[in-house]
């Protein structure tokens, strides 16, 4: 499956998704206007993959700031992974800096609403 | 007359809101300054230029960018001289850019060493007392036989900002102790705006008398931002990038960030865009400090019929207690059939769940079928 990268702009995060490398992240700041257009592509993408994805799937989130917008774009992310994991193994870092208490505490709830397998992880 | 408000903050904000004109602005940045604090506000302030003058200004913006430079250089530099924090905790130093109609003001204050101020005060009647053609002179002497004195280095960027401007430098000199003094310093462009009538009175909020008082109000206040102009996504990314820049405290730069996030956005998304729909949301917000907590206010315009809604939205979140907030956010983060306009958003349950106390909020009735919205937040800071 053809890869999909996504450049970080000021306000939407850098997005790679790229099977043949095994790399999959969203990382940096989550704040656009319209979270809808932004993630489109991105699920589509995620329900594609989900038909036939490889076996093992590690799927990053390494966010600095997400809008409430995003947050519900993700949470459909996330529950896509949960559908990957029915043909494949999936498992999805959550990673939070330490001070962060606001990105934990999103982490966390998305980990409590998801059976996929869901770690938050802390970094300094 | 407006009603009675019990809010300080939100009194001072409708009255700034009030007191500008459709296209004007005053963005006002109270606090320590360092590098890269001063590379966002100029980003901020230049954008918000670009705006509003168009390509046939070209010379007028780059203008104001270099006294803004100049005026901000002069902050860090007074600054760095004295290299004391305490002293800066107690008297922050501040940046002031105001549109006013055609003019822009531009006005910094710092605290200077008493003893300096002589000096400080006669190279600006020095200035001051030039023409355009001896103020160029004098800075090619500068230039050819080295700095005024060894006693700082402001004696060319004051010049550069008097020829820049086209006008006379206007200052003041507040003593505030035995060490020190503050120093405001205010240019206005362009130079070519005819000053005859009326131009006193519409513009007074903008003179160094009107930029002085809304020191001393944002002092009373411990407001470190004032922003009164338009709300867009790109003014909200680079007040993102001023709060974030001051590194003194990360923990609750987060928090913030993210309840400034909630507030200018639901302003973007659902404010009333007034007659220059195409610059943002005309509104205001500030940024202060009280004991320990960062407080954020927020006012813009909406449609008269929107008020009901907004208040039953804000009651519904402020009765919830924090693990009923909680649920209810679950459940609309997975509610993905029914039309967002039937319930309470997630950005009023988050702003609810962030702040540390229910949210504050008022309307003023404006003429039009209009009122102004405001709405407040406080974040626990911690250091």
């Amino acid at each position: 499956m053809e890869k999909l990268i996504l450049e970080e702009t000021e306000d939407t995060p850098e997005i790679i998704l790229d099977p043949e490398e095994g790399k999959f992240k969203i990382s940096k700041i989550s704040v656009p206007e319209n979270a809808l257009d932004f993630y489109r592509p991105v699920l589509d993408w995620i329900k594609q993959y989900a038909e036939e994805p490889n076996i093992q799937t590690v799927f990053d989130f390494d966010l600095e700031y997400v809008n409430t917008a995003s947050s519900k774009q993700i949470i459909q992310i996330i529950l896509l992974l949960q559908k990957v994991s029915e043909k494949g193994d999936v498992r999805v870092n959550w990673y939070y800096e330490s001070i962060d208490e606001d990105m934990r505490a999103l982490g966390a709830r998305y980990k409590k609403l998801v059976t996929v397998p869901f770690d938050l992880v802390e970094i300094e | 007359m407006a009603k009675e408000s019990t809010n300080n903050l939100f009194d001072a904000a409708y009255s700034l809101f009030k007191r500008i004109g459709t296209s004007d602005f005053e963005y006002v940045y109270r606090g320590y300054f360092n590098h890269n604090i001063t590379k966002k506000i100029l980003i901020l302030a230049d954008k918000n230029i670009a705006r509003v003058t168009g390509e046939t200004q070209a010379t007028l913006q780059k203008r104001i960018y270099y006294i803004m430079v100049e005026g901000l250089q002069n902050i860090t530099h007074h600054q760095d001289e004295i290299a004391n924090d305490r002293n800066f905790d107690k008297y922050p130093g501040i940046f002031a850019i105001q549109k006013s109609g055609d003019r822009y003001y531009i006005t910094t204050g710092n605290i200077v060493a008493n003893d300096k101020v002589g000096d400080l005060k006669s190279r600006l009647e020095v200035i001051n007392s030039l023409d355009k053609d001896e103020l160029k002179k004098y800075h090619r002497e500068i230039l050819a036989y080295g700095s005024i004195s060894d006693k700082g280095g402001a004696g060319l960027g004051l010049i550069e900002m008097s020829r820049k401007s086209g006008n006379k430098l206007v200052y003041r000199f507040e003593q505030l102790d035995d060490e020190f003094t503050y120093f405001y310093l205010q240019t206005m462009l362009p130079s070519d705006v005819a000053d005859e009538g009326n131009a006193g009175v519409v513009h007074s909020h903008c003179s160094m008398e009107g930029v002085m008082s809304l020191h001393k109000q944002m002092n009373k206040e411990n407001l470190q931002l004032l922003f009164n102009g338009f709300f867009n996504q790109e003014n909200l990314l680079s007040l993102l990038a001023i709060i974030k820049s001051r590194s003194n405290m990360p923990l609750t730069t987060i928090k913030i960030s993210n309840v400034m996030v909630e507030m200018l956005q639901n302003i973007i998304k659902h404010g009333a865009k007034g007659i220059n729909a195409s610059v943002g949301v005309p509104g205001v917000f500030f940024l202060g400090q009280t004991g320990n907590e960062t407080i954020l206010t927020s006012g813009n315009i909406i449609q008269d019929d929107a008020a009901e809604m907004i208040t039953k939205r804000l009651e519904f979140v402020n009765g919830m207690a924090k693990d009923e907030l909680s649920d209810y956010y679950d459940d609309i983060l997975l509610d993905f059939d029914s039309a967002d306009a039937k319930r309470t958003g997630l950005g009023f349950t988050d702003l609810r769940i962030k702040s540390d106390r229910p949210l504050k909020y008022e309307f003023q009735q404006l003429d039009g079928g209009f009122k102004f919205y405001l709405l407040q937040t406080a974040v626990k800071t911690t250091k």
